[in-house]
C-alpha cells in the first residue's frame, strides 16, 4: 500500500541517495517506487532533481567538487533508469528536443554530461553528439531533428572561438533555434556578442541554469496536475 | 636606485634569482605563438607541432615581432602522453586553429591503471624534436631572451591518458590507486623536464591546471596532487614555475610549498590577495586574461589590465593561459609599450 507516510519516505530516500551519491540506495527506492505504483514523476522530480538541487547548493558553497557532482549523477542516472520506462508523458507545450555536444578540439565533456543530464531528467528528446565534433555536424544534426534547442560546449579559449562559427551557421539555416553555450571561457559578453540565447561559464552555472530550467518546468506540472484535480 | 639591464635574459635571470630589475618583466611559460608569426613564415599552424625549425621559428617570432620576453616551446599539451602511448589529432585538415588533442588513450578502465613507463621513454613521440627546437632557439635568439618550455603535472597528465570522469570519480573513491599512477607519472615529468634541462632551457612550466579548485578540492589538492608536485620540483634543478589557472586562492600557500620557484595564476585569483598572504619576496607570475583581454580588448584595455596586474602585485606580467595566435598585432604592441614606460 502506497500511503502518503510511505511516499514521503521514497522520495527522502531517492533524494539522499543522490546527495549521497549512494546509487545501491538510490536504485532500491527507485525500484520501491515502481513496485508501489508510485507516480514516476513525482519520484523524479520530487525525489531525484530534489536531491540534486541540494547537491547544485552544497557545489556552490565548495561543500562538493567535480568528484563528488560526477558521483551524485551517476546515483541520479541509476534511479531516472528505472523510472524512467513509467513516466506517462507530460504535455509542457515544448516538443523538447535537443542537440548538445563538444565542439572540435575540445575533448573534456564533464561540463556538457551534467547538462544533458537534466534535459534527460526533464524527459527532453536528446541527441548527444559527444565532444570534439566537427562545427558542421551540429548544424546538421539540427536540420535532422528540427530540435528547438542546441547546446554547444567547450572548455579552452582555444576551442570555444569554434562556437560562434556554429551560431552563424545555425542562424542563417535557422533563425529560430534556441542556442546555449556553455563552459569555462564563456561570459556574458560573448554569449550577447555571437547572439546566443543562454550561457553558463562553468559546470556550477550549467547545473544552476539547468536546475532552473527544470524547476520551471517543475512548476508547470504542478499546475497542470492541480488543473486536472480542479476540472 | 636605477638597476642597469642590458636586456630581457638578464631581466629574467636576476628575476628567478631573487636580484633587483629595472622593470616588471612581461614574458610566458605557456605557448605564445600569433597567426602574425605564422604568417611571417607561411606555416600552417598544425605542421608546427611536428618539425623543430618551424617550432622554433614561430616561437621566436613573438620575441622578434613584438619584444615579448621569451620563446616558449613547444605549443600543445599532448607531449608526454603521446610519448606513453597515445595518438594524437593535430587537425591537419582544418583551416582554423585548433590545438591537438588525445585521439586514442592508454587507460581505458580503473583496471588498466598499473601502467609500464616505457624504458625508451625519452626516444618517443616528440620530445627529440622539441629538444631540437630548444637548441634551435637557443643558437638563434638564446643571448637575448629567456627559452623556456613546459610539462604537464602528474593529475593533469592522468587527464590525458585516461577519461578525465574515471580519474575525477577514482580520485575520490580510490585515492591509492590514483596516487600510484601519480607517482609513475612523476618520474614520467622528471625524466623529460630533466631531459629538457639537459638541452638548455632556461626555465620549465608545470602546468597542472588538472587541479584547480574549480574541479577538486583544496583538501584533495594538498593530500593527492601536492606531494607528487613536491616530488617533480625537489629533482628539477634549473628554474620552476607552477601554473594553476582557475580558483587558486585558497590552493596558493601549497602551490607554493610545492618547491616551484614561482607561481603562475590566471585572471580568477586575487593576486593583492595573494601576494598578502605569500609575502613580499614571493614569486607570483600573472594574471591577464589572455583571451578577453589581449584578443578582444581595445588598447586602453591591454593598457588598463597590465597596470592593474602590476598594482595587484604580480612580479612578472604573465597571462592565465597560452596566448591564443589571432591576438591583434595592436594589442601586444600596446602591452609591450605599457610595459616599458616603467
Amino acid at each position: 500500500m502506497l500511503t502518503e507516510e510511505k511516499k514521503k519516505e521514497i522520495l527522502e530516500r531517492l533524494k539522499n541517495g543522490v546527495i549521497q551519491y549512494d546509487e545501491d540506495a538510490v536504485k532500491e527506492a527507485a525500484q520501491e517506487a515502481v513496485e508501489l505504483g508510485m507516480d514516476a514523476n513525482e519520484a523524479i522530480f520530487d525525489g531525484l532533481v530534489s536531491g540534486m538541487e541540494e547537491v547544485g547548493r552544497l557545489f556552490e558553497e565548495q561543500e562538493y567538487f567535480v568528484p563528488e557532482l560526477l558521483m551524485c549523477a551517476d546515483a541520479l542516472y541509476a534511479g531516472l533508469d528505472i523510472l524512467k520506462p513509467h513516466v506517462k508523458k507530460m504535455d509542457l507545450g515544448v516538443k523538447g528536443s535537443v542537440v548538445i555536444g563538444t565542439v572540435e578540439g575540445d575533448v573534456h565533456d564533464i561540463g556538457k554530461n551534467i547538462v544533458k543530464m537534466m534535459f534527460d531528467v526533464a524527459g527532453f528528446e536528446v541527441y548527444d553528439l559527444g565532444r570534439d565534433v566537427p562545427l558542421d555536424k551540429f548544424v546538421e544534426e539540427q536540420l535532422k531533428t528540427d530540435s528547438e534547442l542546441v547546446c554547444l560546449s567547450a572548455m579552452m579559449t582555444t576551442t570555444m572561438v569554434g562556437m560562434q562559427k556554429v551560431i552563424e551557421k545555425l542562424r542563417a539555416k535557422n533563425p529560430n533555434v534556441k542556442i546555449m553555450i556553455g563552459g569555462a571561457p564563456v561570459s556574458k559578453e560573448i554569449a550577447e556578442k555571437w547572439g546566443a540565447d543562454g550561457y553558463a561559464p562553468d559546470a556550477n552555472n550549467a547545473l544552476k541554469e539547468a536546475i532552473n530550467m527544470i524547476s520551471a518546468l517543475k512548476k508547470m506540472r504542478e499546475e497542470a496536475e492541480s488543473n486536472k484535480t480542479q476540472s | 636606485m636605477a638597476v642597469s639591464i642590458s636586456n630581457s635574459k638578464e631581466r629574467i635571470t636576476r628575476l628567478f634569482n631573487g636580484e633587483p630589475i629595472d622593470r616588471t618583466p612581461c614574458f610566458s611559460g605557456m605557448g605564445n605563438v600569433t597567426t602574425e608569426g605564422l604568417k611571417s613564415f607561411g606555416y600552417k599552424f598544425a605542421s608546427t607541432h611536428l618539425d623543430a625549425k618551424q617550432m622554433a621559428d614561430v616561437a621566436a617570432s613573438t620575441y622578434k615581432l613584438f619584444g615579448f620576453e621569451c620563446a616558449v616551446v613547444p605549443f600543445d599539451l599532448c607531449v608526454e602522453a603521446e610519448a606513453l602511448g597515445c595518438q594524437i589529432n593535430v587537425y591537419a585538415h582544418s583551416e582554423d586553429i585548433l590545438y591537438p588533442t588525445i585521439k586514442e588513450k592508454v587507460i581505458h578502465n580503473e583496471d588498466e591503471m598499473d601502467i609500464t613507463i616505457p624504458s625508451d621513454l625519452l626516444e618517443r613521440g616528440r620530445i627529440k624534436l622539441v629538444q631540437e627546437a630548444i637548441r634551435l632557439l637557443k643558437d638563434d635568439i638564446g643571448d637575448e631572451v629567456p627559452i623556456g618550455t613546459y610539462v604537464l603535472g602528474p593529475f593533469t597528465l592522468a587527464g590525458q591518458i585516461m577519461e578525465l570522469n574515471d580519474l575525477l570519480k577514482l580520485s575520490f573513491k580510490k585515492p591509492d590507486k590514483v596516487g600510484a599512477l601519480l607517482d609513475k607519472l612523476a618520474d614520467v615529468i622528471i625524466d623529460i623536464a630533466r631531459a629538457y634541462e639537459e638541452t638548455g632551457v632556461d626555465y620549465i612550466t608545470v602546468r597542472e591546471m588538472g587541479a584547480t579548485s574549480d574541479v577538486l578540492s583544496p583538501r584533495v589538492f594538498k593530500n593527492l596532487i601536492l606531494p607528487y608536485l613536491k616530488k617533480i620540483f625537489d629533482q628539477l634543478k634549473g628554474n620552476t614555475v607552477l601554473h594553476i589557472c582557475g580558483k587558486t586562492n585558497d590552493i596558493a600557500p601549497f602551490m607554493m610549498e610545492s618547491g616551484a620557484k614561482a607561481i603562475s595564476v590566471d585572471q580568477k585569483n586575487d593576486v593583492a590577495e595573494t601576494r598578502k598572504k605569500l609575502g613580499a619576496d614571493a614569486l607570483i607570475f600573472g594574471n591577464y586574461d589572455p583571451y578577453n583581454v589581449l584578443v578582444t580588448g581595445d588598447e586602453e584595455k591591454v593598457r588598463s589590465t597590465i597596470r592593474e596586474c602590476i598594482e595587484n602585485g604580480v612580479s612578472a606580467v604573465w597571462p592565465g593561459c597560452d596566448i591564443w595566435p589571432t591576438v591583434p598585432p595592436e594589442n601586444m604592441k600596446a602591452m609591450m609599450d605599457e610595459i616599458n614606460r616603467r
